[in-house]
């Protein structure tokens, strides 16, 4: 049975930092994207980004499971597959707010603790690894809170920068359903950090360096 | 508890000297908070190791106009991106400001003081004592001689209410020394300074409030107080909470 910690984790209003994030959104705008594309950019990030992203803190939160705990190979599997500085850096930022998190949860927890010897930084799926084996999460549940934040994040950027009806943004989600039922289950079958899908697709890399350039910006990626 | 740890401000690198004092800067917009981080840095960066953040609707108009000032190395004064919530960055999820903040000290470290200006947002947007040990709220002349009395967190809590840009109340009909008078007495004996960009007594004042503040966070005597994201209730069946029995 589901209990809280699942729910926390999805939770747009958990404190780090995310709300300073597009998933991509901003820069799809500054390059002609128009309010009734998202649902199929939402469509695209989760056959796409999200499902790299859930099934890099998937290979995490096992990597946290076992003694010793080494987030090495999946840290350097992910990095190599987010060839734009600017998102790994953007990961990198997401991150920190959640190793935050996790370290005032259990500072001494090997999962935690591990997290700190990660150079330059651990990248978000890292850290979330480490923070839903603190919150004792599923594998499922943890896929599942990253590919809905990956929604919400797009969605409540939207309407900062594409202005509309509040209520479409949770049909869209809906609407979404499928797919990000079919990325967690893809995320969850990759077994070792070699698998790993390099999903980012080209546009979205080409537009987030783009989006580093440039001055006016609500959000950092 | 661990989190008293974790929230404390004598949480140094270094053991045994306190890290950065962390001072807030809030305000409605344009009511002169970039000038007044312009103006402590022009008086006191050649005695403090100092650096500063800022927040904006659009990332970096503040850090640009700082830079352009001219009143510290550009490197020193870090725009953060709220994603068009200024008043979430200083109180409901501090991490992007904590993150700017770490990576100044962590660059040019020691440092002894760190300013963080606020997004302009509205009469209720103050700092949690998450971000910020202390923190100066601002408001100004032109906005109204009836701002202060008006109230809000910021201006009944602050560590120090600003009244600023006093020199352009004879344009608009303020009587300073009212509006002084109506901010004290919304404060319960917490500190108002009229100030303007153009009086050096005032701005001394100002920097000796901000030296009197560092060396309490120093000693250790500074308690961090949140004003909190609403006025105090005043309750209507004549009684209050603090002060019974
Ligand atoms: N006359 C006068 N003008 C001032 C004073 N302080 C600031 N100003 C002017 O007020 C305007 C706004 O000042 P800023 O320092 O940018 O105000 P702010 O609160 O940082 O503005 P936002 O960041 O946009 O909210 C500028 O045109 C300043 O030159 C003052 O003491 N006197
Ligand atoms: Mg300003």
């Amino acid at each position: 049975m589901p209990g809280l910690a699942p729910l926390l984790l999805g939770d747009g209003r958990l404190p780090v930092g995310a709300y300073t994030y597009s998933a991509g959104l901003e820069p799809s705008v500054a390059a002609g994207l128009t309010r009734d594309r998202i649902p199929a950019l939402l469509r695209a990030r989760l056959r796409t980004a999200a499902v790299t992203e859930a099934a890099a803190t998937v290979l995490a939160l096992r990597a946290a499971g076992r003694n010793p705990v080494d987030y090495g190979p999946v840290q350097r599997a992910l990095a190599a597959r987010t060839p734009a500085a600017p998102l790994r850096d953007a990961s990198a930022a997401l991150g920190r707010g959640v190793h935050r998190l996790a370290r005032r949860l259990a500072p001494e927890h090997p999962a935690v603790t591990a997290l700190s010897t990660i150079r330059p930084r651990p990248l978000r799926p890292v850290a979330l690894g480490a923070l839903g084996a603190v919150m004792n999460v599923s594998e499922e549940d943890l896929a599942h809170a990253v590919v809905y934040d990956e929604l919400q994040t797009v969605t409540s950027a939207a309407l900062k920068l594409l202005p509309g009806d509040p209520l479409d943004t949770v049909a869209w989600i809906l609407a979404a359903e499928p797919d990000a039922t079919a990325a967690v289950q893809e995320a969850l079958a990759v077994r070792t950090p070699a698998e790993l899908p390099a999903r980012t697709p080209l546009l979205t890399e080409q537009w987030a360096l783009q989006h580093a350039r440039q001055e006016r910006r609500l959000f950092h990626a | 508890m661990p989190d008293q740890q974790q929230t404390h401000p004598h949480h140094p690198q270094t053991p045994g000297t306190p890290r950065a004092l962390r001072l807030g800067v809030a305000g409605p917009v344009g009511t002169g908070k970039s000038s007044i981080l312009a103006t402590l840095c022009r008086e006191l960066a050649g005695e403090l190791a100092m650096a500063v953040v800022t927040n904006d609707i659009y990332t970096d108009e503040d850090a640009r106009f700082l830079r352009s000032a001219g009143v510290l190395p550009t490197e020193r004064i870090k725009a953060v991106e709220t994603g068009a919530c200024p008043h979430t960055a200083i109180r409901d999820d501090v991490s992007a400001n904590l993150d700017a903040v770490e990576d100044l000290e962590e660059a040019y470290g020691p440092l002894d003081l760190v300013l963080v200006e606020s997004g302009g947002d509205n009469l209720t947007a103050t700092f949690s004592p998450a971000l910020a040990d202390a923190q100066l709220f601002c408001i100004d002349v032109a906005g109204g001689g009836d701002v202060a009395r008006k109230g809000g967190p910021g201006i009944t809590g602050a560590d120090l209410l600003i009244v600023n840009k006093t020199d352009l109340a004879p344009y608009v009909d303020v009587d300073v020394a009212a509006m002084v008078t109506d901010a004290r007495s919304a404060r319960n004996g917490l500190p108002v300074l009229a100030l303007s960009k153009n009086d050096p007594g005032a701005i001394a004042e100002l920097a000796d409030w901000v030296r009197s503040v560092l060396a309490r966070h120093r000693d250790g005597t500074h308690i961090p107080t949140d004003p909190g994201p609403m006025a105090p209730h005043s309750h209507s069946h004549g009684h209050s909470h603090s002060h019974d029995s």
